[in-house]
């Protein structure tokens, strides 16, 4: 530092400061006004200039979002509400608290299966020297280059014929297919990045396979590990294409579904949609707090490893 | 204990053949040393032994038991790696409880084996730390550990002190050859220290390119090199290998040098290798073949003094001599050799003649 000038030390400072804060303002700005209008009613949301911050907070939208079920909601009795202050529902509000348990239940045996699924898989092609091995590993892989949206039809006509069509199960398996590949990769590459010596140390001093599993390469890949529970449960919980054709109602659609349903209405709720939006960010962000010193080193193992 | 059998055992990768019809029977109790160069096979034989590594073709077989097809938790043997290999996640007491827990071994009896084990190698004041957290030394003698614990009658050591510094590892070679005569296992010891090979074992194989060279006491491969390869591996510093012929008068040629050799060893003219040990040089006396030289360069070891001298013929030697002779750069001297000592080589095949 000694000797080091003063001004551009300030001038870099500053630069840095002011493009963070871009940085900030572009990544949670959509976010802060979801939260925002979230607790606004219709016509403060729709005021100009806007309302950045709530002039009151009402939870008005929330507590709609949770009594949703206890209302009737027709054509006159939605008409009776003035679309401007938010008093009123769209008509598939009562879906909404329902569709978060169907995201949610889906959600969680992805996250599970996909792991239980990749771990045992990657171990194998990572460890095990078997014949075929490679030519596994780019079948896996070659799963994941053609695009999701070719799949739709042909997956649609399997679904339907098995009779699972608007099942959570469909769903499922259709979100396993998109995950599994993705962590099997993230976990050989993990795998092989744990020295070879310590898996044959555990051979000798008396594992099997299993036992190698578990006691070298499940507690030294924890955050790998982590990694792909949130990768699996995120990209169920967000999916799209594929739960609109696999589903057709509150039996088994889930919350981007619904919540989208509610912006084809004849007449938009934004304040309500918004709530319905945050209340879809929770599970997530819940999930990025408790795991965040986990992912990170999760997402970069692949990138360090000699 | 246990006596090891390899029938003709081969490993294979692809194209690569990494060890070769290898024929090795080690006994109750032995302490086998494999020895030789980088990538000549000695990790994966003892991986095969180990029942790390799939076996090509071959039998293995301990005692009377074949073990080919056996997979490595079944097979009763402990192995320290040249990487310690230590789990991370545990510490040290419980990665040298390990191998007992998985044995399902009572708590109480796996906590007195630990303490004395502990005791022995003298870390039982590291039994709480992480492995990260020792030296390299210490992770050596925690892996040392974990493998004596189970009191296995088979040990494999694949380059164990490499990783030590130079006086860490005088001092775990001894710690070993201790373990050795106390534990009476049987021990197959992989590495390429002739020094280690020499000090630890009962007999060494000295492998090439995934054959056997040699397969002998250390002093019947330091005094008796089948082949150039064995003779040059060991000693330090290495043999002296002239090439030349057998002139005549039943000598050893090479363009104005001869040598005495005993008599009726080879047939004249043929095209041999002559092998020289540094400290088989004497002062001249009768019943020696008496060699001139100048000397080049000197250099004293304290205890000897290793001399780099020319001798007729161009022929660039290095001799070890007493500390008590004056030699000073440039001297002309006579060394006496003894004929005996010589060992000579087909300089085609290279095998000892
Ligand atoms: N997994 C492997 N795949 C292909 N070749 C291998 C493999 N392991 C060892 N080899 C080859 O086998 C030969 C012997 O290797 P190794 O037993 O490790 O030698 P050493 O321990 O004596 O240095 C080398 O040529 C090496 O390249
Ligand atoms: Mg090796």
């Amino acid at each position: 530092m000694a000797g080091r000038p003063l001004a551009p030390r300030i001038g870099r400072a500053v630069l840095l400061a002011f493009f963070s804060a871009l940085f900030v303002l572009y990544v949670a700005g959509p976010v802060a006004w979801l939260v925002s209008s979230s607790l606004q009613t219709e016509a403060q949301i729709t005021a100009i200039p806007p309302n950045w911050l709530p002039p009151e907070v009402n939870f008005g939208n929330f507590d709609a979002i949770l009594n949703a079920a206890e209302r009737q909601v027709t054509y006159e009795t939605r008409r009776q509400g003035d679309p401007a202050t938010g008093g009123f529902l769209p008509s598939g509000a009562a879906n909404l608290i329902p569709s978060l348990w169907n995201s949610l239940t889906v959600g969680l045996w992805v996250a599970a299966l996909n792991l239980l699924l990749s771990v045992t898989a990657a171990y194998a092609i990572a460890v095990i020297d078997f014949r075929g091995r490679r030519a596994t590993l780019y079948t896996v892989l070659a799963t994941r280059v053609v695009p999701d949206i070719a799949l739709i039809v042909p997956l649609f006509l399997v679904i339907r014929n098995l009779g699972l069509i608007n099942t959570l199960g469909a769903l499922v398996v259709t979100y396993l297919a998109i995950t599994v590949p993705f962590t099997i990769f993230i976990l050989i590459s993990y795998f092989e990045g744990i020295p070879r010596d310590l898996y044959r140390a555990a051979r000798i001093d008396g594992c099997g396979h299993w036992g190698a599993l578990r006691h070298v390469y499940l507690p030294l890949s924890l955050p790998a590990l982590v990694a792909s529970l949130t990768f699996a449960f995120l990209t169920s919980w967000n999916e799209f294409v594929f739960a609109l054709v696999l589903t057709q109602n509150v039996a088994a659609q889930t919350l981007p579904i619904v919540i989208s349903g509610f912006v084809m209405d004849f007449t938009t709720s934004f304040s309500f949609v918004n709530a319905a939006g945050v209340i879809a960010i929770i599970p997530p962000v819940l999930m990025a707090v408790l795991f965040q010193r986990y992912i990170v080193s999760g997402l970069t193992a692949g990138a360090v490893k000699g | 204990m246990a006596a090891i059998t390899c029938e003709k055992l081969t490993k294979r990768y692809g194209s690569v053949t990494a060890v070769d019809r290898l024929d090795l029977a080690i006994g109750h109790g032995e302490f086998m040393v494999l020895l030789g160069p980088s990538g000549c096979g000695k990790t994966t034989t003892l991986n095969m032994i180990a029942g790390l590594e799939e076996i090509t073709d071959g039998t293995l077989r301990f005692d009377a038991t074949d073990v080919t097809w056996q997979p490595p938790h079944k097979r009763e043997v402990a192995m320290v790696f040249q990487s310690y290999a230590l789990y991370p996640n545990k510490t040290v007491r419980e990665n040298i409880a390990f191998p007992l827990q998985l044995r399902r071994t009572p708590r109480a009896e796996v906590e007195r084996a630990v303490a004395d084990v502990s005791e022995q190698l003298e870390i039982a004041h590291l039994l709480d730390r992480h492995p990260s957290q020792l030296s390299g030394g210490q992770r050596q003698r925690v892996a040392l550990g974990r493998a004596i614990v189970r009191k296995p009658s088979v040990f494999l050591m694949d380059e164990p002190l490499s990783n030590l510094d130079a006086a860490l590892r005088l001092s775990m070679r001894s710690l070993i050859k201790h373990l050795h005569q106390r534990l009476q296992a049987t021990f197959v010891y992989v590495t390429h220290d002739q020094a280690e090979a020499m000090t630890l074992a009962d007999r060494i194989a000295v492998m090439r390119g995934g054959l056997i060279q040699q397969l002998d006491t250390p002093d019947g491969i330091y005094s008796r090199p089948a082949n150039t390869f064995v003779a040059s591996f060991l000693g330090s510093p290495p043999i002296n290998l002239v090439e030349g012929e057998i002139a005549a008068d039943g000598r050893f040629a090479r363009g104005a040098l001869r040598l005495d050799l005993p008599p009726g060893a080879v047939a004249p003219g043929r095209a041999v290798t002559l092998g020289l040990r540094p400290e088989d040089v004497a002062a001249p006396a009768p019943g020696l073949a008496s060699l001139e030289a100048r000397v080049t360069l000197v250099s004293p070891l304290g205890s000897e003094t290793l001399l780099e001298v020319v001798a007729p013929g161009d022929v660039a030697l290095t001799l070890r001599v007493p500390k008590e002779w004056r030699v000073r750069h440039g001297d002309s001297m006579t060394f006496g050799i003894d004929p005996a000592r010589l060992h000579l080589f087909d300089r085609q095949t290279e095998a000892r003649l």
